[in-house]
């Protein structure tokens, strides 16, 4: 069972929501935010080198140019392994855990597991982002040393920022899992 | 809730058999661990299972059955063999791991499974495969809030995913057996490719608890000297605790003595952490090594001799000419002509000192430079350190230069606040720590505004001077720190860890990760876990060796306002009763 | 149904409080809501003459600093020889001194307690420590600018008027930060003399009509008023035809100051005096009026 939905981020962007049905206790939603546009590289690109061509003219100094296409190149590689994230992943396999992952664009993957003793619960939270209020799901986890109390708030889908219908969707799904969890765990 | 059935991926092509492992009730996991291949004895795969159970005190069982179908082989009369042998293997549940057909379709069976007899259907059954040779070599580092789990003696209390690393790594025994082994019982798991070159790891084992022994006579033999009375007179340790090559020198003393104590590592973080030490002392000493060489084939402390008297005259000269502009009006300034000329001619004259000073010592500077070349072989932070101590000592005037002016600013500064206090009708009171009014004699107030005046007016010359010199001092310092940050990261990088990471990413996890393979309706789901590496600014932080801490720990606005309010700044670290 | 309980209770009487539920809508107003206000119960009324007498001192100071400033500018010409100033400045402190002691009889020094031997010290550190330093005050300001010096001794004398302690008692007055500025600022103007023998004598100069002048004066104020202001007409006009001999214009704008200061200020004073209206009443901050000071200690 395979599913996608087009929701828009926070900004009005584009965001496609799959969403994957493995089994009744396994899903997977994955939001792919649009990739790394050429024009906008483009447009990089050139100023840079607008602006080192305009050094060069002023100091005649060749060094210049070619530290420009060093840094450009450089800028790009880190650009692309350490900040623009491609895809992220939500995995909830009830009675296991709760994984997440964010694909970078250069296909570099982060991964965090989170095993399910630990998820206290999944919850919608509101936050000030710059100048105005976004919504964001996030797994609560549990103290280890008071049962009652949450040791640490973990945000999904942090790059991505979706949009409250979005969020209320992958909620749900979350939602039934954990419930069924909860069944199965106070019936024997 | 969902029975997990661990299971080895490299039991996937094994013949049908029986499945080995360890129930789990508080997960409802079963930690499959080897198939036992026909023809077997019962009683005897039950001694081998109670052999394993002993050694790594943890529960094995037989778990169930596991039959795979070979490409048109319909067995039938199999099927109903292993379905017999749950009599025999009393087990609840009693696994039937069953693949098919080519090996795309599995199945799974669990009777008695739920336990509770009032459930309404078969409970669903996940398969998760692991890499049984990953999760056994694998470290799991957990987050840094929960306790370490306990090694040794205590109970397996470690809850969720650790159970199943901590069960693998516990029957290690069961692995100990290669695919050469002729046993009673045939098992199928995980196997090393055998062990080679066996008599040179045993003799080095041998040889190693003697050789430790030994070194680690000497070492101590050598720090015992070392604290023996003589060194104790007074201006000995004072000048160690100055020089940052003692310094160093008592770090790696200290590493070696670690490193060659005959006593065994007891967890594996202090293990890593010996080869750790191992590796860095190695690389610095190699490092040392290559140092020395090149400086030999070049005939570089030669010319470093030859250059080294110039280059000290030429910074002289440079001093002079820079005391020369101070003296003048440097930048427009408005500086009081008088007091100019005095500090002037004072600093000059003490330039003229040390170069007299550097003329006297040129003769030994070829020898001096020789014999610290050779130190290099001792390891190239030790020959860094010595270096950073020949700047600081060729560099003295400037530190002399720095040391009056700071002196002169810190003297105008503190005299400056209190007389505007005075100026305003102001005291500072001790006893409240606070600022009062007070009502003073016509004589203080007079002399205190004459001296305020003055004060002032002089302010300018004074500053300047102190301003020229402290950047001198901090170039110079800045060039020593730079040194003894190199040091510090040759004397804390965890190169085998860092290695190991880059080699063998799964021997150091931070947890796992999961990957759906594929699903069918009415079939088991197939997850295959994985081991999640530790990044590697956690491995650094989490394995780097104690640096040597001869720096001070100095914040930025703390040196912002110790240079405004003329206080001295050192290089190394000042002792916390001084500063109190 | 808001009017109704209004009316019913019509005899209950409004109170000026907050915490009690009242049956009054929010903005009613009663008729005694401003019954405790009183305008101008601690406004003086002043007399004409007396207040003009008071002004004196501000006559005398502002008359002080132009002197010093004639003197200054007789020595940076050269007219006057510092020697001469000195013999004049030694002997007019000798008489205020004798002056000082003679007027009450000696009652405010026994009740001061200050010896003799003290007064003889702190002249003597006068003169030493300004000797000493005065050949560091020639050469102290060399290369500071002549026009950076006059600013900061004309920002000093300023300080010094406005900081001076005429006997009103508000925050801003310090007669030590007065006191200090002036002879900032005589320093300042000192360094600017010929020679260090100069330099010694305007600020032992300074010394006498910033400090010790005023005291004297104080005490004249204080017990024979009617030479106090003989003194004050004398210095004043001393003071006007020193700054004649200088510029005419100069004088004459400090003359329209003295007669402003001293005769129209008073006036117009009186006359504003009547638009006062200075209310008061329970909103006032609570005043403590006994004096507390022996439980302190």
């Amino acid at each position: 069972m395979e599913d996608e939905r087009v929701f828009s981020d926070i900004c009005g962007g584009r965001l496609a929501l799959q969403r994957r049905h493995y089994s009744p206790s396994c899903r997977e939603f994955c939001l792919s935010c649009p990739r790394l546009s050429l024009r906008s590289l483009t447009a990089v690109t050139c100023s840079v080198w607008l602006a080192a061509y305009a050094l060069f003219t002023l100091f005649e100094n060749s060094v210049i140019l070619s530290a420009a296409i060093f840094i450009t190149l450089l800028g790009l590689l880190g650009y692309l392994h350490f900040v623009k994230i491609d895809q992220e992943t939500l995995l909830i396999i009830d009675s296991l855990g709760i994984q997440l992952t964010s694909s970078y664009a250069s296909g570099k993957e982060s991964t965090t597991f989170i095993e399910m003793g630990k998820v206290k619960d999944i919850i919608i939270n509101e936050a000030i982002y710059m100048q105005k209020v976004i919504y964001y799901l996030c797994i609560l986890l549990k103290d280890p040393l008071e049962p009652h109390g949450i040791s640490q708030v973990v945000p999904v889908f942090q790059n991505a920022k979706p949009r409250l219908d979005c969020l209320i969707e992958v909620y749900r799904s979350c939602q039934e899992i954990l419930a069924h969890r909860k069944a199965t765990s106070t019936s024997p | 809730m969902v029975l997990k059935v661990f299971f080895p991926t490299c039991c996937t092509s094994a013949e049908s058999g029986l499945l080995v492992g360890r129930w789990v009730p508080e997960q409802s996991s079963a930690v499959v661990l080897a198939v036992v291949h026909f023809p077997f004895i019962p009683i005897q795969v039950k001694e081998l299972l109670a052999r394993v159970q002993q050694a790594g005190r943890v529960g094995l069982a037989v778990l169930g059955t596991w039959c795979h179908c070979r490409l048109q082989e319909p067995e039938e009369g199999l099927g109903r063999f292993l379905e017999g042998l749950g009599a025999i293997f009393t087990h609840e549940p009693w696994l039937q791991l069953c693949r098919e057909r080519g090996g795309s379709v599995w199945s799974c069976k669990a009777l008695g499974w739920p336990m509770s007899p009032g459930a309404p259907s078969p409970a669903p059954v996940m398969l998760i495969f692991y890499d049984q040779r990953h999760v056994l070599l694998s470290q799991l580092h957990t987050p840094a809030t929960l306790p370490d789990p306990q090694a040794g003696d205590a109970p397996p209390s470690v809850g969720g995913l650790a159970a199943v690393f901590d069960t693998v790594a516990r029957s290690e025994l069961l692995f100990r057996s290669d695919r050469f082994h002729e046993g009673p019982v045939q098992l199928s798991h995980w196997q090393s490719e055998g062990i080679e070159a066996s008599i040179l790891v045993e003799l080095a084992k041998q040889a190693s608890g003697p050789t430790c022994l030994m070194l680690s006579f000497l070492l101590s033999l050598l720090s015992a000297v070392g604290a023996c009375r003589l060194f104790r007179l007074w201006p000995l340790p004072f000048i160690c605790s100055k020089l940052s090559t003692c310094e160093q020198a008592r770090h790696r003393l200290g590493h070696l003595t670690f490193l060659f104590s005959p006593r065994k590592a007891e967890s594996p973080v202090q293990l890593m952490r010996k080869v750790n030490v191992f590796f860095s002392l190695l690389l610095d000493v190699a490092l040392g090594l290559a140092l020395l060489a090149w400086l030999r084939a070049e005939n570089c402390i030669g010319q470093l001799a030859d250059a080294l008297v110039p280059v000290a005259d030429c910074v002289a000269e440079e001093l002079q000419h820079l005391l020369q502009w101070l003296m003048g009006a440097p930048a427009g300034l408005k500086m009081n002509r008088a007091l100019d000329q005095v500090l002037g001619r004072f600093f000059l004259y003490h330039i003229h000192l040390w170069i007299s000073y550097i003329h006297l010592m040129s003769p030994f500077v070829e020898g001096i430079l020789w014999h610290v070349g050779l130190s290099a072989c001792l390891g190239l932070t030790v020959a860094l350190s010595l270096l950073s101590d020949i700047i600081a000592l060729l560099t003295f005037h400037i530190y002399c230069f720095y040391v009056y002016g700071a002196r002169l600013y810190c003297l105008k500064i503190h005299g400056l606040s209190s007389l505007w206090r005075l100026f305003r009708g102001k005291k500072w009171n001790v006893l409240r720590q606070r600022v009062d009014s007070c009502s003073y004699d016509l004589d203080q107030l007079f002399i205190g505004t004459l001296l305020f005046t003055i004060l002032v007016f002089l302010l300018p010359t004074i500053a300047l001077y102190y301003l020229v010199f402290t950047l001198l001092r901090l170039l110079v310092v800045a060039v020593q720190g730079s040194l003894h940050l190199l040091i510090d990261l040759i004397n804390s990088l965890p190169l085998y860890s860092v290695g190991l990471r880059l080699c063998r990413p799964y021997r150091l996890a931070a947890g796992v990760k999961f990957r759906v393979l594929d699903h069918e309706a009415g079939k088991p789901l197939r997850l295959l876990m994985q081991i999640n590496p530790l990044s590697y600014s956690r491995v650094v932080c989490t394995y780097r060796l104690p640096s040597c801490g001869c720096r001070p720990r100095l914040s930025w606005s703390a040196l912002c306002r110790k240079l405004f309010f003329g206080e001295l700044i050192y290089p190394w670290r000042q002792k916390a009763g001084k500063q109190d | 149904m808001c009017d109704q309980p209004v009316r019913n209770t019509n005899e209950v009487r409004w109170q000026k409080v907050l915490y009690k539920r009242q049956p009054f809508p929010d903005n009613y107003v009663d008729q005694r809501f401003l019954e405790e206000l009183r305008k101008n119960i601690y406004a003086r009324k002043y007399q004409y003459w007396a207040v003009v007498f008071e002004s004196s001192v501000v006559i005398q100071q502002l008359c002080s600093v132009c002197v010093f400033v004639v003197i200054w500018w007789y020595m940076d010409e050269g007219l006057l020889a510092p020697l001469w100033l000195f013999g004049t400045g030694l002997a007019s402190s000798l008489i205020g001194y004798i002056l000082f002691d003679f007027i009450d009889g000696g009652k405010g020094r026994k009740k001061s307690g200050r010896t003799r031997w003290a007064d003889l010290k702190s002249a003597l550190v006068f003169i030493t420590f300004t000797y000493g330093f005065s050949p560091v005050l020639k050469t102290l300001t060399e290369s500071v600018s002549t026009d950076t010096i006059y600013a900061m001794s004309v920002f000093m004398l300023l300080g010094h008027l406005i900081f001076f302690d005429y006997g009103a008692n508000a925050a801003i007055v310090s007669s030590t930060l007065s006191l200090n500025m002036a002879i900032f600022a005589s320093v300042c103007l000192a360094s600017r003399l010929p020679r260090s023998l100069h330099a010694f004598i305007m600020v032992t100069f300074a010394i006498q009509i910033f400090a010790l002048w005023p005291m004297l004066q104080k005490k004249l104020k204080a017990c024979t008023p009617r030479s106090y202001v003989g003194v004050t007409l004398l210095f004043a006009f001393s003071a006007l035809g020193g700054l004649l001999s200088i510029s005419g214009v100069g004088a004459v704008l400090f003359a329209l100051l003295l007669v402003s200061v001293s005769f129209l200020c008073p006036f117009y004073l009186i006359r504003l005096q009547l638009f006062k209206e200075n209310i008061h009443g329970p909103w006032d901050e609570a005043e403590i009026k006994e004096d507390l000071s022996r439980f302190l200690s």
